[in-house]
This record gives structure tokens, sequence and C-alpha cells, in this order.
């Protein structure tokens, strides 16, 4: 009844003051007693004491009347929530303690609680088929150092990258890797949308110890998706104490996000310092020939060998997400078993379509730009006829480029690039085309050249 | 508000109170410090909610009157200043500082909107030298926990027994305390730490003594012109008392700055296992050798000249161990410990009151 009642004024007045000032004052208040009209209203600090007397008493009456309740005097008395068992709790534990030494860490819980640490976890993520490329081989690296020896180093880790290039797989690996070689260890793996809602229910069904306890209890936290988090206080805060528990035990954390912690809005200062605190790594996108590799283990774990053409084809069309690409060889691999067809590049253009798609906000200048910018050659230059190698092969790979990523017609890419003879485009895209295959370097600079377009 | 004072005053006073100004909390007037004329005083004021600080300034008043400024924009314009007389005068919220070069005005925000700061209306009240409260804080602050999640812990426990005052810390995995002076007055109160690093910044060398009040909710440090409000913690302090061993079967006397140096030497090779080393008194050799392990680096030995009761090793985190050290002012310094997992005390060799406590690790 009390509760219900403060409730419901708490509710009103969050609607009426500000919420920065609704967040100072009002939260952690609650109703100790309301007898004959005389309330006593429990606050944390005496700053909130002050505040409310001498601020938003008239508030507060009003609110409270509104709610049916006629109140001759309203008293503020400062008052620790959950003080009681606090007291409790020192009593009972021991004040020092004898430090485990941190190598020999051993969880004692009996084996019908621990299985639900091994929850989250997909048996199927391990480093075995992780495939590395040079985007990632400094997440897989640092991944690796951890599973052998969590919380002595890199300890938190921060992966960061776009949606489906494997900072899910790389994590959920670490925890396989860690249970595989301690089956006894606390391996807590949730994504934080699911660490808001399981506060959420542990608020409301009063078992905050119980869901404070078992994430500090872990030996590794692993937390995915770390930007759902932004914008939620009280979880922050608890994640907060979470963090500083584990981490101030040496137990190993591990977080993932789409972006770096200091983008992330309306994330906590004191958290994201946290987070930069161990190591951050920028996970890539991968380049092509990982993606060649990708889609090579992932037929053959179908059991089917892929023509080369198809790879490169299926590595070719999606460039940007390993979810996607997967989803494009299984739409492929469904496709040729109900049909009972070879899975070839014919079937495979056809099934996924062309890649061409034309990319709304790049145009031609653009594109000539940033490759003369790469080479460091001035655009008179590029556009110039000077046949000296250094020019000739930046302006032949902006031609590649402008056939490549915008599909221009070969007189088109002539005359963007100041030349009067298409012939001298048809040239130079196949040149480049074929040495990009052959040659590294040119494939590097490629991409590098379209990173910076995408930018 | 129109008032002259002078720039070193202001400054210092901005100084001491504007770091506690915070920029980043959900309530943007915490970034702001509050301006207010009392009497012919200028009082300058922020506060976090956690603590307050206000300090006094001398200054010639000519108008009454209050306002709040950004703290940073206030501190830095102010501290770049020449030295000389500063004129503040108020003109509808909008603070105008003139000197014979400068002429700024900084938009404010009326002092009503600040939350109120807190009064102590009766409580007790003592006085302490503040060389002596000062170095009390730096021996005990180390020991202290950071961690939220048992808030009694995060405090520095002062209270009196048997006609002394003591201050205490603990983390529980090590426990500093620290006897003060004999004090008549029935004290016990829980102070939190960061208040209290706070309180050792904004106090500085002064020859003066700390009068200190306190009522069951907060306590409030007046040094000088500086006035230092802080919460206190609520809740029980364990009683550590019984924790302390009164005897020992292995003491081991040696010069601090040898014991500082080999625990150094020795953490290096102590990374891999959370700062684990092991101690081991030698009554032969005369000597106690420090050894740690690191399976992939390698091992270290090291051993420095004591004075030995008995043989014993004991296992400790060096981390803990060099902090104790840091609080230790003699030259010589005893360690004395029992068994391997039974609580290890360090102190100086001539003195009996600062004692500081380490667990050890399992080994």
């Amino acid at each position: 009844m009390k509760d219900s009642l403060w409730k419901s004024v708490l509710g009103e007045i969050e609607l009426t003051v500000s919420r920065a000032s609704f967040i100072t004052w009002f939260k952690n208040t609650e109703l100790l007693t309301n007898k004959d009209g005389l309330l006593v209203v429990g606050v944390p600090t005496v700053f909130v004491k002050n505040q409310l007397e001498r601020k938003f008493n008239d508030l507060i009456i009003d609110t409270l009347k509104k709610n049916g309740v006629e109140p001759t005097k309203v008293d503020y008395k400062i008052h620790t929530k959950g003080k009681s068992t606090l007291h409790k709790r020192s009593s009972e534990e021991t004040v020092m303690v004898v430090a485990p030494q941190q190598t020999d860490t051993k969880p004692k819980s009996s084996s019908s609680v621990r299985h639900s640490y091994r929850q989250g976890l997909n048996e199927k993520y391990t480093f075995d088929n992780f495939i590395v490329g040079s985007g990632n081989e400094l997440a897989y690296a640092a991944c690796q150092a951890i599973a052998s020896a969590p919380g002595t180093r890199y300890n938190p880790l921060f992966l960061y990258g776009g949606v489906g290039i494997g900072k899910t797989h790389l994590i959920q690996a670490v925890g396989n890797a860690i249970l595989s070689n301690d089956p006894k260890a606390h391996v807590v793996y949730i994504s934080s949308e699911q660490f808001v809602q399981e506060f959420l229910d542990a608020i409301r069904y009063k078992k905050n110890t119980d869901f404070a306890g078992f994430y500090r209890s872990a030996d590794v936290l692993i937390v995915d998706d770390m930007q759902f988090i932004a914008g939620k206080e009280k979880t922050q805060e608890e994640f907060f104490h979470t963090f500083n528990a584990l981490h101030q035990a040496n137990k190993q954390i591990i977080i993932s996000s789409d972006k770096p912690p200091k983008d992330i809005p309306t994330l906590e200062e004191r958290l994201r310092s946290r987070f930069n605190w161990g190591m951050s790594i920028d996970m890539q996108i991968p380049d092509f020939e990982t993606r060649c590799a990708i889609v090579q283990t992932k037929s053959t774990t179908h059991g089917i060998t892929l023509e080369p053409s198809v790879v490169e084809y299926l590595a070719t069309h999606v460039q940007t997400n390993i979810r996607e690409l997967e989803g494009a060889l299984n739409q492929l691999l469904a496709f040729c078993e109900m049909r009972g067809l070879q899975p070839e590049l014919q079937i495979a253009t056809s099934l996924l379509g062309s890649s061409k798609v034309r990319p709304k906000h790049i145009n031609a200048k653009q594109i000539v730009e940033k490759t003369a910018k790469h080479y460091h050659v001035s655009m008179e230059d590029i556009m110039g006829p000077k046949r000296d190698k250094d020019i000739v092969v930046p302006r032949q790979i902006a031609m590649y480029i402008l056939r490549s990523e915008l599909h221009l017609s070969f007189p088109k890419i002539a005359r963007e690039l100041g030349r009067k003879d298409h012939t001298t485009a048809i040239h130079s895209v196949e040149k480049i085309a074929k040495e990009s295959t052959l040659d590294a370097d040119l494939r590097t600079a490629i991409s590098e050249i379209k990173d910076r377009l995408y930018a | 508000m129109k008032l002259q004072v002078t720039q070193e005053n202001l400054n210092k006073a901005l100084s001491s109170v504007a770091r506690i100004a915070n920029t980043r909390g959900t309530l943007p007037i915490l970034a702001n410090v509050v301006l207010r004329t009392v009497g012919t005083r200028l009082t300058i004021a922020a506060t976090n909610l956690d603590i307050a600080i206000t300090h006094y300034i001398g200054s010639k008043v000519s108008e009454e009157g209050s306002i709040t400024v950004p703290a940073r924009l206030m501190q830095d314009f102010v501290g770049s200043l020449p030295s000389g007389v500063i004129e503040l005068k108020l003109d509808d919220y909008k603070l105008h500082i003139t000197t014979d070069q400068y002429n700024s005005v900084i938009n404010g925000v009326s002092a009503e909107e600040f939350p109120v700061m807190p009064a102590i209306t009766e409580g007790k009240n003592w006085t302490i030298p503040v060389k002596v409260f000062k170095k009390g804080l730096q021996q005990v602050l180390v020991a202290a926990s950071n961690d939220e999640a048992r808030p009694v812990l995060t405090g520095l426990y002062i209270h009196t027994s048997g006609g002394k005052l003591y201050i205490a810390s603990t983390d529980s995995y090590r426990l500093a305390e620290k006897e003060i002076m004999p004090l008549e007055e029935d004290i016990n109160i829980l102070v939190p730490a960061s208040s209290m690093q706070e309180l050792l910044r904004v106090i500085g060398d002064q020859d003066t003594d700390i009068e200190i009040i306190h009522d069951d909710q907060q306590v409030l440090f007046k040094v000088g012109e500086v006035e230092l409000m802080t919460r206190l913690i609520d809740g029980n302090y364990p009683d550590y008392k019984k924790l302390i061993p009164s005897t020992f079967a292995v003491t081991a006397t040696l010069k601090r700055a040898d014991f500082v140096n080999i625990t150094k030497v020795s953490s290096l090779f102590a990374k891999e296992s959370a700062g684990s080393v092991t101690i081991h008194a030698d009554p032969e050799a005369k000597s106690v050798s420090i050894r740690s392990v690191a399976s992939q680096l390698g091992e270290n030995t090291a051993q420095a000249d004591a004075d030995i009761t008995a043989e014993g090793s004991i296992t400790l985190n060096s981390r803990y161990l060099l902090d104790a050290l840091g609080t230790l002012n003699s030259d010589m310094v005893m360690l004395c410990f029992n068994g391997k997992l039974e609580p290890c005390v360090l102190k100086e060799a001539k003195s009996t009151d600062y004692i500081h406590v380490i667990m050890p690790l399992k080994s």
C-alpha cells in the first residue's frame, strides 16, 4: 500500500521535474510510514533531505493530495536501504580472509549449480573454426593469450567492430577454450541486453544479492553487444560494481561492442575509462582472401568442395558481413542440393544476382581524387598526358575502381580521366583486374582506396 | 553583489574548491561553484553531493549577494589573471570580473538553484593538530577498500578506545591502524576514504589545528579558511582488533630500504601469479630472502641482512607488501608472522603506534 502510493507519487513527479533532478533527488527515496496524515519519507543523504525539504516539499504534498492522501506534515529522514542486511553481512563474514592465490583459484560450488555457468556459450564456436585474416589477427592473438591464462593479461579485453565480422565467435571461443582447459571454471557469457533484463528481474523480485553474487563469482565474464547498456543508468552502475569486483580479483572480463567505448553515447564516464583500461581491439572487415577461406571452410563442413571461381564470386559478392556471406553460401548450397545440381558459377550468379549495385554517395571525381591521393600524385598529373610509370599505375587503378565500383561504360571512364580513346580504359581495367589476382600489394592498395571511399 | 578581492586569495580558494565540482554528473548545476557574501567575507563552495567544500576569503564587500558560475571556467580565468585586486560585480545573473587589464562577463545561474549546503546544528566537537592527523591519514588510506559492494570497508574508522584516538582501515586483505593521540571524547565515526583523500589535498601543510564536528550523518572538518563536509558511512565497522596478533613465532628486523628493494625486484617475477612472493626468514644466515617464480619468464631470489628470531616462511602479495612498506617511516622495520595462513604484521622497529597487517596468500 505504502509502496504503491509512493510509486505513483514518484511517477507523477518524474513528469514535472527535469530528468536530472529526478535522478538526483527522488531516486532511492521511499515512504517509511504513513500514519494519520504524518508521512515519513526515507532519503539516502542529507543533501537530498535538504533539497526535498526546501525545494520540493510543496510539490510532494500536492502530488500526495492528488493521490488521495491529505498529509498534515511530511518528514524526511535519512535512511539507508537494506541497512539491516548490511549489518548482518558484516557480522557474519569474517573480516579478513586469506586471499586465494590467483593461480589455484578453483570454484567450490557443487556441480548442480555449475551447469548454469555454461549458459549462453555455444560449443560450435571454437578457435579451430575461426578463420584468421589481417583484419582480426590481433584480436585472435589476444583471445588466445587470454584463453591460456585468463585474468593475467589484456584485462579487460574490449573488442569492437561492425556487424557480422566474428566478434561473437571469437569471444565465445575464448569461453569454450577456458572451459575445456578447466571444466570447473565459471565462465559467464551474456549479452548486455540480457544483463539489463536480469537486473530488472532482480529488482522486481528483490533478488539483488543473488544477481550480484552470481556475476561476481564468475572467473570469466563475457559480455556481448555492450552498446545496449548505454543509457541504462542503474544497470551501468551495477555493471560498474561487478566490473570492479571482478577486475580487482584478477578475473578475466571480455566485452564486445559495435563501437569503441568513446563512441557509445550515454555510457558513463567511469565505465568508459575502465573499458579502455586493458586492451581495445578494432576488428576489421575481413579481406578478400579471408573471405575466400571462410567460404571454403564452411562449404567443407557441408561436405562440398566449391570451384575456386564460385568461392571468389561469393567472396566478392558479399564484402562486409560474414553472416551474410554464410547466408549466401547456404542459399546456394540449399538450392543446388534440392535440384541435384553442382554448385557452379552460373548458378551462383543467377541465384544471388549480380553484385552490381551502384553506391549512391560516391562519384567518379572522388574515386580519381582518392586514388591520386593514395599514390601521392596530383590531379593534374593523373588527368594529364604524362606516361611515367608512377602516374600510369594510379591512373589505371582509378579506371579499374571506376569500373568495379560505379560500373561506368569504358568511354565514360576514359572521359573521366581526360582520355579520348576508350580502348585505353578497356586495357587498363583488364590489366588491373588480372594483376590484382596475382599481386597482393596491388590488392591491398585497391582495398585501402575503397575503404577510404566508403569511410 | 559587488566586492573586491585579491587574485591570490580568489585563486587559492577556487583551486581547493573547484576540483570537486563535477561536470559529468547528472545535475548540471553541480559543475558550478557558488559565490556568496557572508558579512565582510566571500565564500566559495562546491559539492558533488558526497563532499561539500567551502572556502572563506577576506574581501571588501560593498553590496551583498550570491551567484553560481561554471567552476572550470572561473578557475582557469582567475588563474590566468595577474596578481592584484579583482572587482566582482553582479548584474542580473551576469558576473562582471574587472581588473586593470581585463574586463569579462561570465553568465551565471541563480544560487537558488544550487543544492542547499548541509549544516551541522549540534554534534560532537574536538580538535587535532593538522600535522598529526595528516600523517595518520597518509598511513592508513592505502588499506581502505574501493569496492562499493561492502560500503563499510570504503571508510576510515576514526574512533576512541581506552582514552586514545585511532584511525583504522581494511579492505579485508590487509589492515592498517594508527594510534593518533590521547583523547577524552568518545568518538566512533566511519568517514569515506575518498573524502579523506580530498581533505589531504585541501589542508596542505598548515601548522594549525583541525576542528572536527560531527553528528550521526555527517562530519565537518574546519582548517583555517576551509571547511570540508562529508557524509558518514552508515554501518558497524568490523571488530578488527581481534585480528591483530599479539605474539609471533617469527620476527625479522631489517632495513626498510633493503626490504623495499628486494620486494620490488621480486615483484617483477610475480606478475603472472598475481604478485605472489614467498618470504623466507633464515636465522642461521641472518637474512630474509624473497623468492618469486614466473613459469614463462624465470625466477628470482633476493636477500637482505636481518635479525631473525626463528625460521619460517610466508607467501604475500608483493603489491600489498610494497604499499605497507611505503607507509612505514623508520629506517628499521619489523616483519612478524606465525603460520603460513595467519596474518602477518609489519611495523616500525622502535614505535608501536602504527601497525599494518597483511593476510598471506595460499601457497
